[in-house]
């Protein structure tokens, strides 16, 4: 039962982690390697609002994530437009914007272990026999109610449409009216706020730290790889499929197994299917 | 031509001034190798500085016929980040010498690896080192005591692992006697340090006769201990041993009052519990976690007259109270360097080292004094008779010294749901 109930806690919190990098790759094709930087910045900013302006909490996080997107599409309007579709002049300007991001944090003090969140809830639920902290139980509830709004969104609005209309194909979009530069900058910051939102929900449990940021890239990294490049619910089967790969390895073989489960997870998928589960990368799939 | 003589005058006099001045106020320049962005990094530097600060004020270190302030150099090593390699903290030692001109090193590097692998380019260049902070593996000074007249330059000021257990097995042993405690869970970080130091403790603890249940490693990084916890519960563990430097061990002690596990916290190098912000940190769940310090000083207690005096000037110079490891020992490497240098009445390193073998002073944590072939600190459980440690308790908000008896502040407490049968 405990496997079952910390799988799936597990497995929605990679899925919230992992979500926003998806969008924008499956989107615009572009890999934001700053996606592990704006969760941070997400972290701080409602840190900042609530202890340094001593906000209101639901306030903070409301304009942190707002403000996290924001920052995404201006990090794309400045930099990454100029060099879209050269995918390692990509890979490295959006690293390079997140590693300035992250060191800025560090350079301005941020630093240590005390930068933390208050959890939502102080109870602990028990399911079956499992106790379980509400925090985690609430993560999952508003992790599955931001999956839901997100399918709904690009399913039955305008922008929610030309979002999948551009990730189906570009060209045919433009043919259709769709502004592609708008759509991507759009992504962009939709992706940053889910980046955004999933810090607001998961840092609570522990504490912002900066290294945080290179966690979160390398969690994206490896949901998105096994579940599929571009592919939102390859990014959803891929955060269940680690989730519970690790939790299951955690309970029989010892919890250091963790991380090597899911190493082992992304180098199986690499050679059975290149192009990860749910994976749109067709050339990458017949070359091989 | 009169006004041309006057301005000639005042500046060969302003000139000859500052000539003067520079020379006779030539600093001595330690130089800081530390991993300023981590706990053991930043205490260290702050503890430094402040030594460094209430000397200069009082004039300087006497050496020979001059006296001299200490100035410092701080370089980043970054060796606590993971992922960085060993050669970073080597450059920033090997910088700190020949760009900075650091006469001696003080603090760090801070990872054992990294302390270790500087040894021979110290031993290279001749300089003095006194380690203050972060590295507890008993290699270092058994590596000076096997190579003396190579690594004779290198020092430690501060606690190391072997000692660390032996408190640790005592505060066992307290919580057996007067609780009734004798089942043990191990968890540790899968580091190096961490996987040893739990395996020792495992080991000796069956010696001592404890039920070891078992023991747990867990990635750098981890931010669920869920079910390892539950492994715990299931194991009928009493106290739950933790080496873990990692921010997220606060996550496994939230985890750990939410689940209501009936095992005791007991960390060592638990960074995260060291510090004071870890209340706050963690809404007031980390209470009765048990937290080793290493050094008196790092938290409050009144090991000697010193001790209160270090700590109330550090609290209002830094607007905080000494956070952890590296705080006390880092001051007291400035002043213990400070009196050797006034005693070898020279800079030569091998002067100093002399004078520091025969160092035998009463610091912040009890009377220090290095083994004259390892160059250790000597440790005791009595602040008179050497280096004292510190294991402090959580409790209602404050960091109380639990431990040694000789200097603690109360008494180890239970939380309410482990007394319930």
């Amino acid at each position: 039962m405990d496997i079952a109930v910390y799988g799936i806690v597990n497995s929605i919190s990679l899925a919230l982690v992992a979500l926003g990098f998806a969008l924008v790759y499956g989107i615009s094709r572009l890999p934001n390697f700053a996606h592990g930087a704006l969760y941070v910045t997400a972290g701080f900013l409602v840190w900042s609002f609530l202890r340094a302006l001593a906000l209101n909490y639901v306030l903070s996080i409301v304009i942190s994530v707002l403000i996290t997107g924001i920052i995404g599409s201006l990090i794309y309007r400045a930099i990454l437009i100029r060099i879209r579709g050269m995918a390692i002049s990509e890979i490295v300007a959006s690293y390079a914007i997140g590693l300035a991001i992250i060191e800025a944090f560090r350079f301005w003090g941020f630093k240590g272990m005390t930068y933390t969140l208050p959890s939502f809830t102080k109870k602990t639920i028990v399911i079956g026999d499992v106790p379980v902290d509400g925090h985690r139980v609430l993560v999952v509830v508003l992790g599955v109610l931001v999956m839901g709004s997100l399918w709904a969104f690009t399913h039955y609005t305008k922008m929610g449409l030309a979002l999948r209309g551009m990730a189906q194909d570009e060209r045919a979009a433009m043919m259709l009216g769709i502004d592609s530069d708008f759509v991507a900058l759009f992504a962009m910051g939709l992706g940053s706020a889910l980046a955004g939102i999933s810090a607001v929900l998961l840092l609570p449990l522990g504490n912002i730290v900066v290294e945080k940021g290179y966690d979160v890239l390398i969690q994206a990294l490896a949901v998105c790889i096994v579940g599929g490049l571009g592919s939102w619910a390859g990014a959803i089967m891929g955060a269940f499929i680690i989730g519970f790969a690790q939790i299951i390895a955690t309970a029989y073989l010892g919890a250091k197994f963790q991380m090597v489960v899911s190493l082992l997870a992304i180098l199986f998928v690499l050679i059975l299917k290149p192009s990860g589960l749910f994976g749109r990368q067709k050339e990458l799939e017949e070359r091989v | 031509m009169k006004k041309i003589l006057v301005v000639f005058c005042v500046s060969f006099l302003i000139l000859g001034l500052w000539v003067s001045g520079s020379y006779a106020q030539k600093p001595i320049v330690l130089g800081l190798p530390l991993s300023t962005a981590y706990l053991y990094g930043w205490t260290a530097e702050k503890g430094v500085r402040l030594a460094v600060e209430e000397i200069n004020q009082k004039g300087g270190v006497k050496v020979g016929n001059e006296t001299r302030p200490f100035s410092v150099e701080v370089i980043d090593t970054r060796d606590l980040e993971p992922g960085v390699p060993v050669s970073e903290a080597l450059m920033a030692v090997e910088k700190l010498i020949l760009e900075k001109k650091a006469d001696f090193i003080l603090g760090g590097p801070v990872r054992s690896e990294a302390a270790l692998a500087a040894m021979p380019l110290l031993s290279k260049y001749k300089k003095v080192s006194i380690l203050s902070t972060g590295v507890l593996s008993p290699k270092y000074h058994e590596t000076v005591a096997q190579e003396y007249d190579k690594y004779k330059y290198c020092f430690r000021i501060h606690g190391e692992a072997k000692h660390l257990v032996k408190e640790i097995l005592m505060g066992f042993e307290e919580l057996r006697q007067k609780y009734g405690l004798t089942k043990v869970f191990v968890m540790v970080q899968d580091v190096a340090h961490a996987r040893a130091a739990g395996e020792i403790i495992s080991k000796l603890a069956k010696e001592k006769g404890f039920d070891v249940k078992g023991m747990e490693v867990f990635p750098t990084g981890t931010t669920d201990f869920s079910m390892g916890l539950m492994g715990v519960k299931r194991s009928g563990a009493e106290i739950m041993n933790i080496w873990m430097d990692m921010p997220e061990s606060a996550i496994l002690l939230k985890q750990w009052y939410e689940l209501k596990i009936k095992a005791l916290p007991f960390g060592s190098t638990l960074a995260a519990a060291e510090q004071p912000g870890f209340w706050k940190a963690t809404e007031g769940k980390g209470e009765f976690t048990l937290c080793n310090v290493v050094n008196a000083g790092n938290a409050p207690s009144e090991a000697t007259p010193w001790t209160m005096k270090f700590y109330d000037s550090y609290t209002k110079r830094f607007g905080i109270e000494p956070e952890g490891l590296g705080a006390s020992s880092s001051y007291m490497a400035v002043y213990v360097l400070k009196d050797a240098i006034e005693r070898a009445g020279s800079l030569d390193s091998d002067k100093v080292v002399e004078a520091l073998e025969k160092t035998d002073m009463e610091g912040v944590y009890g009377r220090l004094r290095f083994d004259p072939k390892s160059h250790q600190v000597i440790p005791a459980f009595e602040p008179k008779e050497g280096a004292v440690g510190s294991i402090l308790q959580w409790q209602a908000g404050k960091r109380v010294v639990v431990f040694p008896k000789s200097i603690a502040k109360g008494e180890i407490l239970l939380p309410a749901w482990m007394k319930e049968k």
